[in-house]
């Protein structure tokens, strides 16, 4: 079984935001991948982006100036 | 106890889910519907007269523990969260749908894996469709089909639903208000304390689990990711089981019960499930979870069940099962066939027309 990882979370609020954020990581060769949404983090059954641990305030600013809306982000094993 | 831990947990958990299937089943409800969630939505509609098919009319205790299974355990392990606002009548179109493509097939997706535990070969049919219409669903959310965010709202929002479900339930016992069926699927059932408790065990698991029938198609399409699939291969186990030491399994397409061998009926019926079922997200079953831990957007989407199965009653747009006695093939009449190729017509309306640009105005 794969070894669980820390990693930065980030939900949203829809899935097409998830797709928006997956888009646009991959235009920019940014690390990471779409997950469901880590139960710790949600009930809910939606996608989470899952990337290498970063500084959330970079991260936020960068979804930020790219127009890319979220709901929280957190660090969390997956 | 974790549910979703491991994938063994999530395996263990279906097993759960096809164990308390298999004891309704063997206890009373019909053999191969066992708690199938739109069959049941459909027999409570009918309990309360919305449709008159004296067959199908008997007020399910399963539904309600669906709701208050899952309400109980998101308010003990504070999951609860009341929200709204997510284009509830696109919802609720997508309820009617999901209801329309089920009562064509004659089944939801847990049915559907059911009848595929007891050797019916239509429902692998149905599988093919289910899948696709996933398949199609997904596409769309890649185009960027989004029904809006959901907001969070007064804590009471949510309540609402479980409340007026076990209020229901407390008349159908103890007045004769509801109608009751005296033969035909509708009068097979469990005792109704025994419906009850596996509900809420059912619905308390589903919630924990997350099972959802599109979902787990879902996630293997877009993240090949296979958890939430192990849910229903533990639950398709357990129905394996149960089926081949009760004699109920035969591997064929004819013969089967409640059931008929329409072949592009039963595919069409489950890929508008299957379409539906992502766009609203989630399958029936995970749509009454979803409303009893605080979504009214899906308690939507369960009175569009609701109405849905009535108006497929009503309009004749449900399928006919086979009867091997009188030769019946059985299937959708004409205007099932032509309502289902309606709602995918709607469903690609919805699907591909609805952007996250619309979302952002």
């Amino acid at each position: 079984m794969r070894k669980k990882e820390m990693k930065l979370v980030i939900t949203f609020h829809t899935t097409a935001d998830a797709m928006a954020m997956e888009k646009r990581c991959k235009t920019e060769k940014m690390e990471g991948r779409l997950i469901p949404v880590p139960r710790i983090l949600s009930a809910g059954c939606g996608m989470a982006w899952a990337c290498p641990p970063l500084d959330s305030e970079q991260l936020t600013r960068w979804m930020q100036e790219r127009h890319l809306r979220y709901e929280s982000i957190q660090e969390c094993l997956v | 106890m974790n549910l979703t831990s491991s994938k063994k947990m999530l395996w263990a958990s279906g097993a759960m889910l096809g164990g308390i299937a298999a004891l309704l089943a063997y206890f009373g409800n019909p053999k191969n519907m066992a708690i199938c969630v739109a069959c049941f939505i459909r027999d409570t509609a009918g309990a309360m007269k919305f449709h008159q098919a004296e067959a199908v009319q008997y007020f399910r205790p399963e539904i309600v523990g669906f709701v208050a299974g899952a309400f109980l355990i998101a308010l003990i392990t504070k999951e609860y969260r009341s929200s709204a606002g997510s284009s509830p009548m696109i919802r609720f179109l997508l309820g009617v749908l999901m209801m329309i493509g089920s009562l064509v097939f004659l089944g939801c997706p847990l049915r559907m894996v059911i009848r595929m535990a007891a050797g019916d070969l239509n429902a692998y049919i149905a599988l093919i469709g289910f899948v696709l219409g996933v398949a199609t669903g997904s596409l769309a959310l890649k185009k960027g089909f989004s029904l809006g965010r959901a907001y969070e709202t007064k804590k009471s929002g949510g309540w609402v639903l479980p409340v007026i479900l076990v209020g229901l339930l407390l008349l159908s016992v103890t007045t004769t208000l509801m109608a009751s069926s005296e033969s035909g699927p509708g009068s097979m059932r469990a005792p109704i304390l025994l419906s009850l408790a596996g509900g809420l065990l059912f619905g308390a698991i589903a919630q924990k689990s997350r099972a959802c029938f599109a979902g787990s198609v879902r996630d293997i399409l877009l993240l090949k990711n296979f958890d939430l699939i192990s849910v229903i291969g533990g639950f398709f186990v357990v129905m394996l089981i149960y089926n081949i030491a009760t004699g109920g399994f035969h591997f064929s397409f004819s013969g089967q019960p409640v059931a008929h061998a329409q072949h592009i009926w039963n595919l069409l019926g489950m890929y508008v499930v299957g379409f539906a079922a992502v766009l609203a997200g989630g399958c029936p079953l995970r749509q009454l979870v979803l409303a009893g831990q605080g979504s009214s957007d899906s308690a939507i989407t369960f009175l569009g069940m609701f109405v849905g199965a009535a108006v497929c009653h009503n309009f004749g747009l449900a399928a006919a099962a086979a009867n091997a006695e009188t030769n019946a093939p059985g299937g959708p009449a004409a205007a099932g066939k032509a309502a289902v190729l309606l709602c995918i017509v709607i469903l690609l309306a919805i699907g591909f027309g609805i952007r996250k640009r619309e979302d952002r105005q």
